[in-house]
């Protein structure tokens, strides 16, 4: 594994552009942080949510970075990540716009680390939760230079039209020809300090695939008419080559609920599996 | 587990195929087998498809998944189970579940910490007879006579809060809580705060569980609290569940439907 490269400059992290403070002094043994997400119009819906596949990738960071931060002087990966939008912020105004995300560590033991995320939109209701089970490694060239307690920077954003587009867009997503299946281009901005894909990105394909498969049209963008509302998802191995590419299957339904399996797999890694996924798509029609 | 009258069936690759009778002491309102019964299929089935997968080492389970679907009225569920990643540390394993052998039930995932085989547990002998067979042989005489929940002493305190006594019928080898009585326990305490929301029974369709300490202390208590309000008869929540020190030994979130 190569050395960690500068926090300040990860292409997800500056498209998202998400402020994290670490609450308390730095010492606690099991640290709080809090996120605040703008809500960039080119990141939100026509209504002004944010799709569960960029929810997935702010959980993902913050989570990924609270847990490090627990595991000092070592460092982690993520395993797996569970996210669960409330009911009745799916439509309509609630869950709309800015977002805050508190986390907390749950646990620290020798090998893993376990997060909560709980996403509260500006009226302050809970609008979803998530969990994440870290494993803890060692860095080959130490963990992120971070100074604790992490206080909010600014993120030097590129001056590039690519970070201000739609979340297709920036995540190079591609539609194969018939529903279900999406592709991701790997590009350096979709890859994490350790220069492997973004666990968040694998979220954003696998995403557009099992809403593609359950509207039965080839699509990468977002849509009014479906979203994901529970998501598991277990990171196997990291991407590193590409093309990635997410394939749904359906599983069943349970009235507007389809239950969908998503394998992502990257083909130019010998189509190696590196992520596999549980998803609640909900028609919304 | 021997309530339950489980059985299974190991393939020569190591694959699992295991089987649950469904009776109206472990049945949903719908017919499917409620949650909590089903997570015991799959944490015992996964426990041995778990064994031959981390040889030499061990594995515990860190966490589980499981989504039902609505199959109907269910004489027997059954689950097949299979490896899909033997890392150095974690282990992951899918169930996909079928109903009367015929119709999708839902799937499970699960994760396993691998560790160094435990010395208690180098010469353990795990019977790994071919065919299918009971996976307690106390199943023979033991058998469910109430509800599977009323069977275990889960009691709900209020909504969205149960409790349950740390005896031997729900603890494991080593007289922690079991694993699937955590499943358990959430499953009731969603139930719990669910039907105060909707003024009618519900059930819980799927869940998110992850252990992070073993329950050593009784009593065990769940506490479900609602993500959000619940909308189009749905209510999700996040569910903690404590020791008898009030330390956290796992949480969950949950899906909950009224029925």
């Amino acid at each position: 594994m190569s050395g960690f490269g500068n926090p300040t400059e990860i292409g997800v992290a500056q498209y998202l552009l998400m402020m994290i403070e670490e609450l308390g002094d730095g010492t606690a043994a099991l640290p709080h942080t809090r996120g605040y997400f703008p809500g960039t119009p080119n990141t939100l819906d026509s209504d002004g949510r944010l799709g569960t596949d960029l929810l997935t990738c702010i959980i993902d960071s913050i989570g990924g970075m609270t847990s490090g931060l627990a595991s000092l002087p070592e460092w982690i990966v993520t395993t797996n990540l569970m996210v669960r939008r409330a009911p009745d912020a799916l439509v309509g105004t609630r869950g709309t716009g800015p977002l805050t995300l508190d986390t907390n560590v749950l646990r620290r033991g020798r090998s893993s680390v376990v997060t909560r995320v709980e996403v509260t939109d500006a009226a302050d209701a809970v609008v979803a939760t998530s969990w994440m089970s870290c494993s803890i490694l060692t860095p080959a060239n130490g963990p992120p230079p971070f100074t604790r307690p992490v206080r909010p920077f600014e993120r030097a954003v590129p001056n590039e039209p690519i970070f201000s587009s739609a979340p297709h867009d920036f995540f190079n997503l591609t539609a194969r020809d018939r529903p279900g299946i999406v592709e991701l281009s790997v590009e350096q901005r979709l890859r994490n300090p350790w220069g492997i894909l973004h666990g968040g990105s694998s979220a954003v394909v696998l995403d557009a695939a099992a809403r593609s498969l359950v509207l039965g049209r080839p699509l990468i963008g977002a849509t009014p008419e479906a979203i994901v509302t529970d998501l598991a998802v277990h990171y196997l191995s990291p991407g590193r080559v590409g093309p990635i590419v997410a394939t749904a299957s359906s599983v069943g339904r349970r009235g507007p609920d389809h239950l969908v399996r998503v394998e992502v797999r990257d083909q130019g890694a010998d189509d190696r599996l590196m992520a596999l996924a549980m998803t609640t798509v909900r028609s919304l029609d | 587990m021997s309530l339950l009258g489980l059985e299974v069936e190991q393939s020569d690759s190591g694959d699992v195929r295991g089987w649950m009778p469904v009776t109206s002491l472990t049945a949903s309102p719908d017919g499917m087998p409620r949650l909590a019964a089903v997570a015991m299929l799959v944490d015992a089935l996964g426990g041995m498809r778990s064994i031959t997968a981390s040889d030499p080492d061990w594995a515990f389970t860190a966490d589980m998944s499981i989504h039902l679907l609505p199959a109907g009225p269910t004489d027997l569920l059954q689950a097949d189970l299979h490896v899909r990643r033997r890392g150095r540390r974690t282990l992951v394993i899918e169930a996909e579940l079928l109903a009367d052998g015929e119709r999708p039930a839902g799937s499970a995932l699960l994760t396993f910490a691998v560790v160094p085989r435990p010395e208690h547990l180098v010469n353990i002998v795990i019977e790994m007879t071919p065919g299918r067979r009971l996976m307690s042989r106390n199943s023979a005489h033991e058998q469910l006579v109430s509800n599977y929940l009323d069977e275990l002493e889960i009691h709900a305190n209020e909504p969205g809060r149960v409790t349950v006594e740390l005896r031997p019928v729900v603890s494991n080898t080593v007289g922690a809580l079991h694993g699937a009585i955590h499943a358990s326990l959430i499953d009731e305490a969603s139930v719990s705060l669910a039907r105060s929301h909707f003024g009618s029974d519900a059930i819980t369709t799927d869940i998110h569980l992850a252990y992070l300490e073993l329950g050593r202390l009784g009593p065990i208590t769940a506490t479900a609290t609602a993500i959000g309000g619940p909308a189009d008869g749905r209510l999700t929540a996040w569910v903690d569940v404590r020791d008898g020190n009030g330390a956290l030994v796992s949480t969950a979130t949950t899906q909950v439907v009224a029925s």
